[in-house]
């Protein structure tokens, strides 16, 4: 039970994963394999950020008052993990950069195929 | 695939563990010396733009990138528009 309790966090991001592995791989229309691929990004950013987790009275990562006039030592565990929320700030970037671009070339696909479906769009082509 | 995944997890740190490998090794250093050396109370920010200047530097090249070939592909072409069609 202990180790349901310690771990399920990690097996909800792997099912979000999946389920937006099984998007991008299984569905025709270009728009639910783009949703697909936005799933994937954001199991992928709540995995990091559930690693900056500390239990036991951790606060966010900005110095309190009585810190920042280095009144006393600085408690590494009162603090969140700063590194992984950078980090995902980065991915987050990355991934709207990837969904912009993705939509854009979809939009282009749907004016010179009219449609969005895989399988209609490569028989145009053929 | 999501199985073997799973099995990895056997081995992961438990959930909010303040011992876990992420939060001993370098985090410590930043949560100690960042109002020390860059004198910004939000260690998020002190990271991103004083650690890792470069990073989020290249940053905005991927976003310029990203903006650069949205416009690109969505730009109406006036005269190709209308000798393609």
């Amino acid at each position: 039970m202990d180790f349901i309790i310690a771990k399920y966090n990690y097996w909800i991001y792997i099912i979000l994963m999946m389920i937006g592995f099984y998007a991008m791989i299984a569905k025709t229309n270009l728009i639910k394999k783009i949703i697909g691929m936005n799933i994937f990004q954001t199991a992928i950013i709540l995995f990091f950020v559930s690693m900056a987790y500390k239990k036991g009275g951790a606060t966010l990562p900005i110095l309190t008052n009585a810190d920042m006039h280095g009144e006393h030592a600085i408690q590494v565990a009162g603090y969140l993990n700063p590194l992984p929320h950078v980090l995902m700030l980065t991915a987050i970037v990355v991934s709207i950069a990837t969904l912009g671009v993705a939509l854009a070339i979809a939009i282009m696909m749907y004016r010179k195929y009219h449609t969005l479906e895989e399988d209609e769009i490569l028989k145009a082509i053929k | 695939m999501g199985a073997f995944l799973i099995y990895g997890t056997i081995d992961m740190p438990d959930w909010g563990d303040p011992n876990s490998p992420p939060s001993v090794h370098v985090s410590p250093r930043y949560i100690k010396k960042t109002e020390e050396e860059t004198a910004t109370p939000n260690m998020v920010t002190s990271v991103l733009a004083d650690y890792r200047g470069y990073d989020t530097l290249g940053e905005t090249t991927v976003i310029f990138t990203a903006g650069m070939a949205c416009i690109l592909l969505l730009r109406r072409r006036k005269e190709a528009g209308k000798a393609g069609q």
